[in-house]
């Protein structure tokens, strides 16, 4: 009888939680699921006179644009690996240095420390690409202003590619481990201190705290910061790219991402389908990403997943 | 123990970044949400009841308000105006305008959403810039032509008939045109006490420019001679194809027609013309003239001019060219910017299209008769016109000798010249000029003596056919033409070829073709040989 009537009894038994869970149920529904709708529009051609349903159905046709120029691996690559690269670089950085701010133990040194790392955070993409364009450009850039004080010859950044691959990422580190830094270093500060004086007792050195209680401790926010950047994978970080490479086609063999390479193509035309198109394949590969990862967590350990 | 407390500080930072997932989607949703919701609830049938009756002047028993939409940010004193404007529409139509802004800021996004979303607008500005053409050839607006005599009368007689007929997308017009005649034509733009100072030759055509370039190049090795920006396909090549080539307007996909015969269409891009012209570019980066990293320059060509840190614009308009020297000024001011226009060197001079500045009614509204009732008063009524153009008298603005004089300055004055980006609906009658507009004036005034008409800019091509194409050859032309033009490779033949080829890879035959079919059948339609 019990068993039978199961969801309608927890529903009762538990009214005022569930009654607590509407509003943001009802939140994510009108806001995330219903707009959802709004897919079909990669799939029929656009058209202000009609309702969505009653459009030309095309099927595949918005997609074309993808693979047309041959550079839908390309892109897809360049994103992932960048992705990759970033969310792996980032965290390895911001754990090291947030277990070294924690060891300071001047609290005034400490804070000052911390705004400094977490400062450029706050630069805006547009600065930082005016930054960047002072220190490499050809004629008057701090570089080659330093090259040719020095008797070298200066050097045309802006045309080698392969040397962008390294100051993307160091620009997107330099930018943005402040920010994980600082959450890394909130679970840090959660880490009982008995840990600590334990293995204190026991002779442990600093080096042998960090690695053995520390970094473990820390595992879980990791692979909750993982997974949600997983998520994004296929988002590249689009400001960064577009601000520090923007109209220079010479650097788009190694810097395209899918994010820029669907800006150029459809700041020209104003085609809905087209762009829901390009939305649609994102979302999907991001989706079948986080799906496969999250399921492989959930093998190895339970606990770590986030579903 | 610890799996628990680790659990716990989990569980703590996915609340804590779902949260901000959360908030941050609903920030961006909430744009787009407001408009649905905030639908105009008394609807009403207006327009059908009124097709029956015959007579002249529209139903004005119910009172709505209009949604209108502008470009651009919304000066400080908007409501103040919206609400002096409101109490004469209200009496006068019955009705209570809404004016709304979307700030420049993907200002390209947002018009495209307010049109394909259904969103409730009554009025919206439209021009070339904002692909116009495009966007009344795929049926975003409605179609005026019926609707004019009704609602508009006034309107309608003062517009005179050839601009009507030049706004016509496929015969039916869809904007309403401004009648205020200006040039958006490009000119040379320079260093006038520089080249004073050196003794240089005042550029009036390529060579004389080039002998300038040359000149600031010796004389001041530390300034960069012109200065082009990431947005080089215009800024040079579009402006050199217009000044030498005699360019009939800025063709797409490397097409070329000159305005003396529009009806022969050729590739510019491959042909003996094209590499002549990027081995011209090449040596000039080569000597020094522009920056070999122009495309990630960060600052605009007119900055570069007022800082003192570009000697020269290859083109600008007239506007741009006074708004530039007027800063310059009150930077330095004892410099001095020079102005010659393309006319000169061409002979002819194009005013600037109807096309350029109008309003149209989107095909969602829902109160389209009252909606152009309200813009024929905004644009005939002086009331509503100064309003709305200048703010409100005594408060924003005086008249003196004439001119318009602003009150206080830039920052305290709420609504300063033009404020409301009322381009479209500018009055030549009503208008009040700053006395430094006058050297403006005086260049519109010189190139009134050689105007011939805008033949291009009417044109509204149809790319659905060949969308995809078009889309992966933008991607081929950012990738591999740019950089040539950019004088940032060495092997120009070589590059070019390889652009040639990856362009036909990606359908350029195609789209040239569909064009100039198009381009004929529009020409023929309008007469034009």
């Amino acid at each position: 009888m019990l068993k039978k009537k199961g969801i309608l009894r927890e529903l009762y038994t538990n009214k005022i939680l569930f009654f607590m869970l509407l509003p943001t149920m009802l939140y994510f529904f009108i806001n995330n699921y219903l707009p959802m709708v709004g897919i079909y529009y990669a799939f029929v051609e656009f058209d202000f006179n009609k309702s969505l349903f009653h459009m030309n159905f095309v099927g595949l046709k918005n997609f074309e644009f993808l693979w047309k120029s041959g550079k839908l691996v390309e892109l897809t690559l360049n994103t992932i690996g960048y992705n990759v690269v970033f969310i792996l670089l980032g965290n390895v950085l911001s754990i090291t240095v947030a277990i070294l701010i924690s060891e300071i133990k001047g609290k005034v040194f400490k804070k000052v420390t911390q705004s400094i790392l977490f400062l450029p955070y706050f630069v805006s993409f547009v600065i930082l690409s005016v930054i960047v364009f002072n220190l490499f450009n050809y004629e008057q850039g701090v570089l080659n202003s330093v090259l040719q004080q020095l008797g070298f010859d200066p050097v045309d950044v802006y045309s080698k590619p392969k040397l962008w691959i390294f100051f993307i990422i160091i620009f997107y580190l330099w930018k943005n481990f402040g920010y994980s830094m600082v959450i890394y270093l909130a679970a840090i500060t959660g880490i009982g201190e008995d840990y600590y004086e334990a293995a204190k007792i026991d002779g442990a050195n600093a080096f042998q705290r960090a690695w053995h209680i520390t970094v473990p401790m820390l595992k879980n926010t990791f692979v909750i910061l993982l997974l949600f950047a997983l998520g994004s994978i296929m988002k590249g970080q689009f400001d960064l790219f577009y601000q520090m490479v923007g109209n220079n086609g010479l650097l788009y063999s190694t810097t395209d991402i899918l994010d820029t390479y669907v800006y150029r193509s459809l700041r020209v035309t104003f085609d809905m389908g087209m762009a829901t198109a390009a939305g649609v394949y994102q979302s999907l590969f991001g989706f079948t990403l986080i799906m496969v990862v999250n399921a492989i967590i959930r093998k190895i350990n339970k606990d770590y997943a986030l579903f | 123990m610890v799996s628990k407390k680790s659990k716990a500080v989990g569980l703590l930072l996915t609340t804590a970044m779902t949260m901000s997932l959360v908030s941050a989607c609903g920030s961006s949703n909430d744009t787009s949400t407001a408009g649905n919701t905030s639908t105009d609830t008394k609807t009403n049938n207006e327009t059908a009841s009124n097709e029956g009756t015959e007579t002249t002047g529209i139903d004005t028993s119910k009172k709505v308000e209009l949604q209108f939409y502008m470009l651009g940010n919304a000066p400080k004193d908007l409501s103040k105006v919206e609400a002096e404007i409101n109490k004469m529409a209200l009496e006068d139509l019955n009705a209570t305008v809404k004016f709304n802004y979307t700030t420049w800021t993907d200002w390209d996004q947002k018009y495209k959403l307010l049109l394909s979303t259904g969103q409730n607008v009554d009025l919206i500005f439209t021009a070339d810039w904002t692909q116009y053409q495009q966007y009344a050839k795929k049926g975003a607006f409605l179609a005026l032509d019926d609707l004019l005599p009704k609602a508009a009368p006034t309107l309608q007689a003062y517009v005179p008939q050839d601009m009507w007929d030049a706004v016509k997308i496929d015969g039916k017009i869809y904007t309403v045109p401004s009648t205020y005649k200006e040039y958006v034509t490009n000119g040379f733009v320079w260093r006038e006490d520089l080249r004073k100072k050196y003794d240089l030759p005042t550029p009036v055509d390529m060579k004389t420019f080039e002998a300038y370039l040359e000149g600031i190049k010796q004389n001041e090795p530390k300034l960069q001679p012109v200065s082009f920006g990431p947005d080089i396909l215009n800024s040079l090549v579009g402006t050199y194809l217009d000044v030498q080539r005699k360019n009939v307007g800025a063709l797409p996909y490397g097409l070329y027609a000159s305005y003396d015969k529009p009806s022969e269409m050729t590739s510019y891009w491959g042909s003996a013309d094209q590499l002549a012209d990027l081995k011209l570019f090449k040596s000039w980066v080569d000597k020094g003239y522009f920056s070999k990293n122009e495309l990630n320059e960060t600052e605009s060509m007119q900055d570069k001019i007022a800082n003192g840190t570009a000697a020269a614009i290859l083109g600008d308009n007239p506007t741009r060219y006074n708004a530039t020297a007027s800063k310059m000024k009150s930077l330095h001011p004892d410099w001095e910017l020079g102005y010659t226009p393309f006319g000169v060197t061409n002979g002819y001079a194009t005013p600037v299209h109807p096309i350029h500045n109008g309003f149209a009614i989107p095909n969602s509204s829902k109160h389209a008769d009252r909606a152009l009732a309200f813009y024929e008063k905004l644009v005939t009524d002086k009331r509503y016109n100064l309003l709305t153009e200048y703010g409100i008298e005594g408060v924003n603005y005086t008249v003196e000798d004439g001119y318009y004089k602003m009150l206080g300055d830039a920052n305290t004055n709420g609504f300063a010249r033009e404020a409301m980006n009322g381009w479209a609906w500018r009055n030549p009658e009503f208008m009040l000029f700053e006395p430094s507009y006058d050297g403006v004036k005086a260049i519109f005034d010189e190139l009134d003596k050689i105007q011939k008409p805008d033949i291009f800019t009417g044109f509204a091509e149809d790319y659905t056919e060949y969308q995809s194409e078009r889309a992966a050859l933008e991607q081929v032309v950012k990738q591999y033409l740019q950089p040539i033009v950019a004088g940032q490779v060495d092997d120009l033949e070589g590059q070019l070829q390889k652009f040639m080829d990856k362009a036909n890879q990606a359908g350029l035959q195609k789209i040239q073709e569909a064009y100039k079919k198009q381009w004929l059948a529009y020409l023929s339609e309008k007469g034009i040989q």
